[in-house]
């Protein structure tokens, strides 16, 4: 079946079967890869960054700097890009027309097409795409990590991943996705992006979510899904471990505060880069691809700081031509515990602002750095069990990313061993 | 808004608040959630970020410093009850 992505262009999976890829790749020059880049890869080769066939090249990312779009005139809002040294495109003799190895774990990965081989002002990259030059921002700083030179050309995948629990069960190919939609004959799917475990203040966002999709079609069948796409990538100390974001979120199915028929948790490969409104329309467009109909935008989505203003990633979706998007973006204010109304509640709705008690990440954080168990109200007893669970189980006793954890953890997917 | 450290109450804590008699001390957070805000002063904060490298200030949104390790916050919790006032920050650096 042909399912089309982003950009009107055909979801292709850039993968070659094993006895073509043992081929394919003899006498290439090998060349090891970061985490970054290893996920960015799968990511490209199953079709997540249709119509991303490769790294980009030079006219690509001008284009999403000075105009949020690739060469071809496709919406795109951040530079996706292969950097490497110029001692190391010398030491090795890398040229354009050349094809390299890409290797991950001390595996063969993927095939590199070397189509063009670019330098770009760091400085002007950051400026464009993040609105500022400031290292302490997460995302200029990885710009600024970036090697001299840049490589553009396509990828082709010649060891497909092999994810490994818990997450194996929540890993999904767009195609793959697209076609557990249909199954559950879902007409309609909301994107709940989330980095955190689930407090019920996420929980009546996606809700409240569900509820703005669903809109005028029928009840009598469940047409429309809650799509949780928790963003897997770099980890830094502090934030909640993997396991407990994507087995916390599932519980919420599991024990019953979301209908087995309308929510499905899931993952998606990516090293945030915290650009606010510009990383909301690249999570836009992730989700289109992933067969998402509308995507949920909170308050200060993809921020960090105080760089952008806690709706900015709400406006850029009106400085959006039509039809440049394929996905709805439903716009949100915060839920809210209110003592008045005795529940949580909706900002937007509820009158009792003064007395209003905010859901704070940081807070909530703390509360269960201190080991008490909140109230249901505002926690489910589920949620917090499993995170205690998994602080166990996987986080060497702290449900939080530790240096333990950094150095330890089974890692989210390895490569397999492969024969050329 | 003055910077605090939040110091969450569960019945283990608020057992020994009881008994001490001051369970007026903790105010209501987040749906019956309680906890006790001990004050710190700029130069308190800044030694304690300094102290426990894995605390965070939330400068946007609680003012508090959070993510302080539960031991921490126990000792700081006991250094409340045993001086029954919440002013013991003082007292608790003095020895970092």
């Amino acid at each position: 079946m042909t399912y089309i992505g982003h950009g009107g262009k055909e979801i292709v999976e850039r993968v070659l079967e094993p006895e073509k890829a043992a081929e394919a790749i003899k006498g290439l020059t090998p060349v090891p890869i970061r985490g970054q880049i290893a996920r960015e890869i799968i990511d490209i080769a199953y079709g997540f960054f249709t119509p991303l066939e490769g790294f980009m090249t030079r006219a690509d990312v001008e284009g999403v700097c000075n105009e949020m779009k690739l060469a071809n005139g496709v919406l795109w809002p951040i530079p996706i890009v292969f950097d490497i040294s110029t001692e190391e495109i010398n030491e090795k003799g890398i040229k354009e027309g050349d094809k390299l190895l890409l290797t991950y774990q001390d595996k063969p990965m993927a095939i590199l097409e070397v189509e063009e081989i670019f330098t770009y002002d760091k400085q002007e990259m950051a400026q464009k795409v993040y609105g500022t030059t400031e290292d302490k921002h997460p995302g200029v700083a990885r710009t600024y990590n970036y090697k001299d030179k840049f490589i553009g050309g396509k990828i082709t995948l010649v060891n497909p991943p092999k994810i490994n629990p818990p997450f194996d069960e929540f890993f999904f190919t767009p195609k793959q996705l697209r076609q557990k939609f249909a199954e559950k004959g879902w007409q309609r799917i909301v994107a709940h992006q989330t980095r955190n475990v689930p407090h019920t203040g996420h929980e009546w966002l996606m809700k409240g979510a569900w509820l703005s999709t669903h809109g005028e079609l029928p009840v009598e069948k469940t047409l429309t899904g809650v799509l949780v796409n928790a963003i897997i990538g770099e980890k830094r100390k502090g934030d909640y471990i993997d396991e407990a974001i994507v087995l916390c979120h599932d519980v919420l199915r599991k024990a019953g505060y979301f209908r087995e028929d309308v929510h499905l948790t899931s993952i998606t490969l990516w090293d945030m880069r915290y650009a606010g409104p510009k990383e909301a329309v690249f999570h836009a467009i992730l989700r289109s691809n992933l067969g998402l109909t509308h995507h949920m935008f909170g308050r200060d989505h993809a921020g960090v700081g105080t760089y952008y203003d806690p709706y900015d990633a709400h406006r850029i979706f009106d400085q959006i031509p039509e039809g440049a998007l394929n996905i709805k973006p439903i716009r949100v204010l915060a839920w809210w515990y209110c003592p008045i109304c005795g529940e949580v509640t909706y900002s937007g709705l509820c009158g009792h602002k003064e007395h209003s008690q905010n859901f704070s990440g940081t807070l909530i954080r703390s509360i269960i750095q201190d080991g008490v168990k909140p109230p249901r109200l505002i926690f489910r007893p589920e949620v917090f069990d499993l995170i205690m669970e998994c602080a166990e189980k996987y986080g060497f006793g702290s449900a939080f990313v530790t240096d333990k954890y950094l150095k330890e953890r089974n890692p989210v997917f390895s490569l397999p061993d492969m024969k050329y | 808004m003055s910077i605090t450290i939040n110091i969450w109450i569960n019945e283990e804590r608020y057992e020994k608040l009881q008994k001490a008699g001051l369970a007026n001390m903790a105010e209501e957070a987040l749906a019956g959630l309680k906890v006790i805000k001990v004050p710190c002063t700029e130069e308190q904060k800044d030694k304690v970020l300094k102290v426990f490298p894995t605390a965070k200030y939330d400068s946007a949104t609680t003012k508090s410093i959070e993510l302080l390790p539960r031991e921490v916050k126990d000792k700081i919790f006991d250094l409340v009850v045993e001086k029954q006032s919440i002013d013991v920050m003082d007292d608790f650096l003095k020895n970092y």
